[in-house]
């Protein structure tokens, strides 16, 4: 395995957001801290261009694989970095740095700095080819994690908020390396090319390995990936986490990671199908790998969901309430993940939907996830960015009742109370992220859904519905999704009811920077494109959702 | 006009009211009065088109057939499997819900004229935007677009209820939301088997609902044991958003909180179209696509109706808010198209379509009244109500001629509608395969024939009540200043005087076309009846055959035979 000028030229939109990180740090010491987010928008700027030149799929290095799936993935990195990026920059800073009367609430260069840094880890985790650069880009995602939740927060809240992610993060990435030895004793390399050739090879020695080994690697898989999905049973974190720290960091929390667990997952089932993920795992070790895979995942979603949507019922602190709602949005996901092992498990195109026309393409579960995601993001940073736009209301107050009380940050949803008259911007951006999360038609939350649950009815399209069956368990699976959009609809509504029903004596003040009124703009203006015209992201997500499998490269064959 | 071809028609005729909430934002700082003129002008601009775009629908040869019409179709989301298209048109079975739907968004303008006065921007703009998304779900020819439309039309009225209803307003709103919500996200799931079933049997993957009527009759889903059932399965998931929809009692119970509620002009468009849409799903998805199950549901769906008639037509008996009881006739009248529905007769099936052109002009009529009624006196308990008809006689005679379009008096709508559907129960009665179905169906159509007694019963009395005898209700003192603007050409109603609670010209323009379309359909069944007959019978066709094969074993005995023009 040689590293070779061309691996740096696939990786310049990567190397280009460490470059400006590096910059961004430096920034700090000689120019103003407003530098800092500015060198990041560059930077994000400068990956985008880079990103566009580079070749759309096809392009494999040894540890590193340009497919359409990375391509998406790079893609929706960047979107969400550039996003987050306004979001954080005007991101309130109760430690605020003062230089004299000019206080800069907002994010400092060191945050704009780790910050870059784990766009460029998620990027890199997208475009892994090999265990090691996967581990090595999931690593450079918790870490700056570590610190900009570390940083943002002084009080009793935030310390307990970074430590508790902290720790549990730690928990999760062993465990998810746990899963990578386990792999590498299957596949005899780190080579995800290598695991997938001799998983789904027919060698008979392969299936004694493989009793051993599957389940653990799945699992402890499935475990990491679940905390950065925020899904059963590495969620409970969630909720205390977002409502300790800062609504920026909340939104990047409840964006990146979930990226990465979804990549991940995907990633690792696609070592078992030679093809497009659609295509049928060959061989002993594949079979038992993707069926254990979408067992696993359609438990994991069923509950994940149901508790999410349960759990958020129950909160009245907003960021709280969001958490929950994440929770629930992760289980929808791993319906699809678990919609596209079991497809691989069998292999749609054999002897599945339209198996008669050689219909080889569609929007399968793999395909669905990530256009969910993509959807899922959007909505939940654009109200995160407006509860960060939003930042503090006016006390309750009379003049002559002593002095003026400090400002209140907005924290539960009763704060919401009257934005539509106060803020109606805000309040009608709100509504519709609201609305797209609750899959409301024609939003795009509606076409997620829609996309989801057709993947889950497809399962063993021919077969009959009987009890106990794989077809009966994804029809369930179908059904308990819309039923929890259903459920899910309720608070969501609570939170347009306060903002549009119940009125209010206290305004907001609106003090959480413009740039994170631009990012809450911004969204919403992807978020009414994206539902008048789905069809270009359907596309994408589509060919990307093709092409997760492990590429075969020559040299990797022995 | 005639110029432009029938599917830009169309489209001009649903896009006008989106075009006119923007018109009504951009005049918002103009105050109340500049865009509540724009929003009645856009309603009377949409009325128009769309009277003249049924015209020539009439007057075309798909007329006869009750074939589509004015289909117009754009891609929305084609990628791989995805064919989802932005697909219009008209046919038999909605060109008269389409009409209502333009005709009442003006009553529902034209009631709230005076009654909003918080914030009217907002209430004016969501009322267009309800009322495009009620003439696209009519029109569209798409499962998806139908089914957006179908779920777009709670979140304007959501907003309606929650900040212009009455007090309880907020739990009615999201109770209203989450209810239809929950019975629709099952209808999805249905609707997107269908369309997976049809993909693998046809090879193309089509959300196109005639291509889909034609698959499924070609392919239908299986409905037997080795099948798992799976066309009832479909038929159930349909029929619980439907049933909600309508709805069939024991799924109405967020109906009457809804109503009660609702600012008057969120009443009329709930009352007078979104309930018409249970039973136009039914008639354009489950009878058509799933003829068995629905024939092997339709004596449990028969009888669910008839209960309705009669625990709607009871517990309106008891009611002391009229508003509430309004709300339960609504149930009680819902279930006389349930009923002639799934009679799966021809007469009794056009009757039911009719009747939900009937029960739109009515309720929204009455529903409309009360809301007037509440803005004279600002009640609407029965017991404070009464000799409303010596202060207010023209409130009182559109009162009584809607009372009596809604018990059915010969003459009005209401009368052809619930006559053809008791006379193609009776039909299906006699023409019961044993002795058990006769009974049973037989009974069943005395019970809803004791319904309408029971109908005329409370709604005369509640009449009775409300417009003679003493004068109860409390003065409008007080008010003056909700009519004191000056409009043009009403000067000679003056609050000062008793003629100053008779019904002003914004509200004759509410009430006059209801009335007039009541006694036309009434007096001239025929014109109305004629154009959605074909289509009618092209969709319940297949479940009508499926009701007399499953009959097989038995011959009628006998068989009463009605013919209508």
């Amino acid at each position: 395995m040689t590293t070779s000028l061309q691996t740096f030229a696939l990786l310049a939109p990567e190397i280009a957001l460490v470059v400006a990180a590096i910059i961004a740090f430096l920034a700090g010491a000689f120019a103003g801290l407003r530098s800092g987010w500015l060198v990041a928008l560059l930077g994000i700027a400068t990956a985008m261009a880079l990103a566009g030149g580079q070749p759309t799929g096809g392009a494999v290095s040894a540890a590193i694989s340009i497919d359409a799936f990375s391509v998406y993935v790079r893609w929706t990195v960047l979107v969400l970095g550039a996003l987050l990026a306004l979001v954080l920059a005007g991101d309130l800073f109760p430690a605020a740095v003062s230089r004299g009367n000019n206080v800069w609430r907002g994010g400092t260069c060191e945050e704009a700095g780790t910050f870059l840094l784990l766009l460029a880890g998620l990027s890199l985790v997208g475009v892994a080819g090999d265990l090691v650069l996967l581990f090595a880009g999931l690593e450079l995602v918790s870490i700056p994690t570590y610190i900009l939740l570390a940083l943002k927060r002084g009080d009793a809240h935030g310390q307990e908020a970074s430590l508790k992610y902290f720790f549990l993060s730690l928990v999760a990435s062993a465990l998810f390396l746990y899963a990578l030895v386990c792999l590498y004793g299957i596949g005899g390399s780190t080579s995800l090319a290598a695991i997938g050739a001799r998983l789904r090879s027919t060698d008979d020695a392969i299936a004694g390995i493989t009793t051993v080994l599957l389940p653990v690697a799945i699992g402890m898989a499935m475990a990491g990936a679940a905390f950065r999905l925020a899904a059963v049973p590495m969620h409970f974190y969630a909720p205390d986490v977002y409502e300790g720290t800062s609504p920026g960091n909340a939104a990047l929390l409840s964006t990146l990671p979930k990226v990465a667990g979804v990549v991940v997952l995907l990633r690792l089932l696609g070592l078992a199908v030679a093809g497009p993920v659609q295509a049928a795992a060959v061989g002993s070790g594949a079979i038992a790998y993707t069926t254990l895979f979408w067992q696993l995942a359609l438990a994991l979603a069923a509950i994940t969901m149901t508790v999410g949507n349960v759990m958020a019922l129950m909160q009245s602190n907003l960021r709280r309430l969001l958490a929950c709602s994440s929770i629930a949005h992760a289980g929808y996901l791993l319906v699809g993940v678990a919609a596209a092992a079991a497809a691989a498990s069998t292999g749609v195109t054999k002897g599945g939907l339209m198996a008669d026309q050689g219909w080889t393409q569609g929007l399968g579960g793999a395909s669905a996830t990530l256009f969910y995601l993509a959807t899922y993001a959007l909505a939940t940073l654009g109200i995160f960015a407006a509860i960060t736009y939003l930042g503090h209301r006016w006390p309750e107050w009379k003049s002559g009742a002593g002095p003026r009380p400090p400002r209140e940050e907005i924290g539960t949803v009763d704060d919401l109370n009257g934005l539509s008259a106060t803020n109606p911007v805000a309040a009608f951006a709100v509504a519709i992220f609201l609305l797209s999360l609750a899959g409301i038609p024609p939003l795009p939350g509606f076409w997620g859904k829609l996309s989801l649950a057709t993947s889950a009815l497809e399962v063993d399209w021919n077969a009959a519905i009987t009890f106990g069956s794989r077809r009966a368990a994804f029809v369930a699976l179908a059904v308990l999704l819309v039923i929890n959009a259903a459920i899910a609809a309720a608070y969501y509504l609570r939170i347009i009811a306060a903002m549009y029903f119940k009125s209010t004596k206290r305004g907001v003040q609106a003090d959480g920077g413009i740039s994170a009124g631009l990012a809450m703009l911004a969204c919403l203006l992807l978020v009414l494109v994206a539902t008048v015209k789905p069809a270009g992201l359907f596309r994408a997500a589509s060919r990307a959702g093709g092409s997760p499998a492990a590429q075969v490269v020559a040299s990797d064959l022995r | 006009m005639n110029g432009i071809s029938p599917g830009t028609h169309l489209l001009l005729v649903i896009a006008t009211p989106l075009v006119g909430a923007v018109v009504a934002w951009l005049l918002g700082s103009r105050g109340r009065h500049a865009v509540r003129q724009s929003a009645a002008v856009t309603a009377i601009i949409t009325l128009v088109g769309a009277g003249w775009l049924l015209l020539r629908y009439l007057q075309s040869p798909e007329a006869a057939l009750g074939r589509p019409y004015a289909v117009i179709s754009a891609p929305w989301l084609v990628d791989g499997m995805f064919d989802v298209r932005l697909s219009l048109g008209l046919d038999g079975l909605s060109l008269w819900l389409f009409g209502l739907s333009a005709l009442l968004s003006l009553t529902a303008v034209m009631v709230s004229w005076e009654a909003i006065e918080d914030r009217p921007v907002g209430f004016y703009v969501l009322l267009l935007v309800l009322e495009a998304a009620m003439l696209g779900v009519f029109a569209a020819r798409d499962v998806i677009l139908f089914y957006v439309f179908f779920e777009f039309t709670l979140v304007p009225l959501f907003f309606l209820i929650g900040i212009w209803g009455h007090d309880d307003r907020r739990r009615a709103a999201i109770k209203f939301f989450l209810y239809t919500l929950a019975g629709s996200v099952l209808t999805f799931l249905g609707l997107l088997t269908i369309v997976l079933w049809n993909a693998s049997h046809t090879g193309s993957v089509t959300f196109d609902i005639d291509r889909l009527t034609a698959g499924m009759a070609a392919h239908p889903l299986p409905m037997s044991r080795e099948g798992g059932w799976l066309q009832m399965i479909v038929f159930v998931a349909l029929f619980i958003g439907f049933a909600i929809k309508v709805p069939i009692v024991p799924f109405h119970t967020w109906l009457p909180l809804a109503h009660v509620e609702a600012p008057t002009g969120g009443s009329v468009d709930l009352a007078g179209i979104l309930l018409k849409l249970g039973i136009y799903g039914f008639l354009r998805f489950s009878l058509p696509m799933l003829p068995e199950a629905a024939a092997a549901a339709a004596p449990w769906l028969f009888g669910l109706g008839v209960a309705g008639i009669i625990y709607g037509a009871l517990v309106a008996l008891v009611q002391t808010d009229l508003k509430r009881l309004i709300a339960y006739s609504s149930v009680s009248h819902m279930g006389y198209c349930v009923m002639g529905l799934f009679a799966l007769e021809p007469v009794a099936v056009e009757g039911a379509t009719l009747q939900l052109v009937n029960h739109g002009l009515s309720a929204a009529g009455l529903f409309a009244l009360v809301g007037m009624i509440y803005e004279r006196y600002h009640t609407r308990s029965i017991a404070n109500l009464g000799g409303i008809a010596t202060k207010a006689p023209w409130l009182a005679a559109f009162f009584m001629l809607f009372t009596f379009s809604s018990i059915g008096l010969p003459g009005l709508n209401g009368f052809v509608g619930e006559f053809m559907i008791l006379a193609g129960s009776f039909q299906r009665a006699w023409s019961g395969v044993s002795t058990t179905w006769q009974t049973a169906y037989l009974t069943m159509a005395v019970l809803a024939v004791v319904g309408v007694v029971l109908g005329a019963w409370y709604m005369l009395w509640a009449v009775e009540r409300v417009l003679f005898g003493p004068s109860r209700e409390p003065p409008r003192g007080g008010q003056a200043g909700m009519h004191a603007a000056g409009h043009g050409g009403h000067g000679v109603h003056d609050e000062s005087t008793t003629g100053g609670d008779d019904l002003r010209w914004y509200e004759f323009a509410a009430l006059a076309p209801l009335a007039v379309f009541m006694l036309w359909i009434g007096l001239v069944p025929a014109i109305f009846l004629q154009p959605s007959a074909a289509a009618v019978r092209a969709a319940m066709q297949p479940g009508a055959a499926a009701f007399a094969e499953r009959m097989e074993p038995e011959r009628p005995k006998a068989a009463l035979v009605v013919r209508l023009p």
